[in-house]
């Protein structure tokens, strides 16, 4: 029975860690736009998530090292700056689009503007950040985002034709808008399921919480039902927005559009339980990557960093936790759009990705960190295959969103 | 030897964080042999090693929390070393190390005035 629990909670922080405002925005989007004819970038990032996620859960119950640490031995001092200042960039942004979500989605619940939310959701942030326990506010929110599932609901309650839904899964179209635009779409679906921050969190909370050799099979478990469950919930998303927005040729620009296919099945309840579900995976997901930000800094810089010291002894890794959720919350004050704050937040993860997959592809195939647990054949055919798709959307993220005018 | 040791992490016997092997010393014994000195932590031994603009721009920032420049790195001397895995684990406790400047100068400027800096979340 406990052993059940305590899978559930590490399943439960899997999910938390996944969904987040990228996949909320992004995922609508597609389905709005393409249909299900994006179902695939979606599988192929769970399997990615699932593969590096796995690599860096095993490098940390291995080694005691988080992936950054281990990042600057790799790279050198020198390179390893230019990746920490990419991927902190990189990160405070996610930051203030999450933090953007987690205000959109009050407004959603109470009808109050949304830039009066900005600075509430920052001091929230911050405040659980500086006191509530890692593993509760893992899975209290990862509970709640479950609540997201009212999507999947939705599509039996409401008229589906399951036919045509998952033929237009199989048949990959442009659907008359260009295929620049699809592969735009593809490549922003395909980061906000990747996201470095993702990583970066799961391998510090795994150091964090002291795992060993033994817990290894736990963590697996963890990664390969959490991010599956994040993906079909995502997928949910995609299939509503098919089934409600394009028919009525609906465009994404807030989360009133999202939760649009909900309120048509269930009203003001499916409304409340939306609002829910959105802002406990935003909420999560900004502690997420305030805390992510802050990881990054500390392990290349050797600080003390965590939750399990008192914030006077970890002064360095609370101050630029502190200057993190500030710089996320200046951002958003600048009113700027957040669902357009989100689709530029994809594109430049897309091309920051290589910056964390590579140095843990790298690591974890050093046996003079792992030993004989290092990579298998297979999951090395794996890892590089994904590898060449993380490059390629890298390369050609700007490209496309220049091309299409942020896929106009 | 030291490429083994650069860019580790230092950790001491209770398993806190004390910083990064940012540099190393050698030194020659009287037969002209060189042996492993002191390892160096600190920003001020890192900017000299990450060089350029960049390296430049850390010393900068970080010597803006101390008031004796240029900053001096703290130096452990390479006996203290206990053992070298994953990490460079150290003999001695961190309270008996002296204090980063900026760790120190943040924790009394700015983390201990917020209520609540004394004790850990978990």
């Amino acid at each position: 029975m406990r052993k059940l629990l305590a899978a559930t909670l590490g399943i439960l922080s899997a999910v938390g860690g996944f969904v987040d405002i990228g996949d909320l925005v992004a995922a609508s989007q597609a389905g709005a736009r393409f249909g299900m004819a994006h179902s695939w970038v979606l599988l192929l990032g769970v399997v990615a998530i699932c593969a590096y996620a796995e690599m860096a859960g095993r490098i940390a119950a291995v080694t005691g090292r988080a992936v950054f640490d281990l990042i600057r031995e790799r790279l050198g001092a020198r390179v390893a700056l230019l990746n920490l200042v990419a991927s902190y960039v990189v990160t405070v942004v996610t930051l203030a689009a999450e933090l953007g979500g987690v205000a959109l989605a009050v407004r959603l619940a109470t009808g109050v503007p949304y830039l009066i939310w900005v600075p509430v959701a920052g001091a929230a942030v911050w405040l659980v950040l500086w006191r509530m326990r890692f593993p509760v506010m893992e899975r209290l929110f990862g509970l709640a985002g479950l609540a997201l599932v009212v999507f999947a609901v939705a599509l039996f309650w409401l008229p589906t034709d399951w036919a045509a839904l998952g033929r237009s899964a199989v048949s990959i179209e442009e659907a008359g808008q260009g295929w620049g635009t699809y592969w735009f779409v593809a490549v922003a679906l395909f980061a906000s399921t990747v996201s470095p921050y993702e990583v970066f969190f799961f391998s510090s909370g795994g150091v964090e919480e002291h795992w060993g050799a033994a817990d290894l099979a736990d963590a697996r478990f963890s990664v390969l039902v959490g991010f599956p469950i994040g993906g079909f919930l995502a997928l949910a998303l995609i299939a509503t927005a098919t089934v409600v927005l394009r028919p009525a040729g609906l465009a994404v620009t807030g989360l009133e559009q999202v939760a649009h296919p909900v309120v048509l099945a269930f009203g003001g309840l499916g409304l409340a339980i939306a609002a829910l579900a959105f802002f406990a995976v935003t909420f999560g997901a900004a502690l997420e990557t305030g805390l992510s930000a802050a990881y990054a800094a500390a392990q290349y810089f050797g600080w003390q960093w965590g939750k399990r010291v008192s914030p006077r002894e970890a002064a360095r890794f609370h101050t630029v936790l502190l200057i993190s959720v500030l710089l996320g919350v200046l951002l958003l004050l600048t009113a700027i759009d957040p669902v357009a704050l989100t689709e530029y937040m994809l594109i430049i993860s897309a091309v920051a990705l290589p910056l964390t997959y590579l140095p843990i592809l790298v690591v974890a195939n050093d046996r003079t960190y792992l030993g004989d647990r290092v990579n298998g054949p297979w999951l090395n055919t794996l890892a590089a295959a994904l590898l060449l798709v993380i490059l390629t959307a890298s390369i050609v993220a700007v490209p496309l969103a220049i091309g299409t005018r942020m896929g106009q | 030897m030291s490429r083994q040791l650069l860019d580790r992490q230092l950790v001491d016997v209770q398993g806190r964080l004390v910083g990064k092997v940012d540099d190393v010393e050698f030194a020659i014994d009287t037969e002209g042999r060189p042996y492993l000195l002191t390892l160096l932590t600190g920003p001020g031994a890192l900017a000299l090693r990450v060089g350029g603009r960049l390296g430049r721009m850390m010393a900068l920032a970080a010597e803006r929390f101390v008031t004796d420049r240029p900053m001096a790195p703290l130096r452990i001397p390479y006996p203290l070393v206990a053992r070298i895995d994953s990490a460079v684990w150290l003999r001695v406790r961190a309270e008996e190390l002296p204090t980063a400047p900026v760790e120190q100068w943040l924790r009394r400027r700015l983390i201990d005035r917020i209520p609540g800096a004394g004790r850990a979340s978990g």
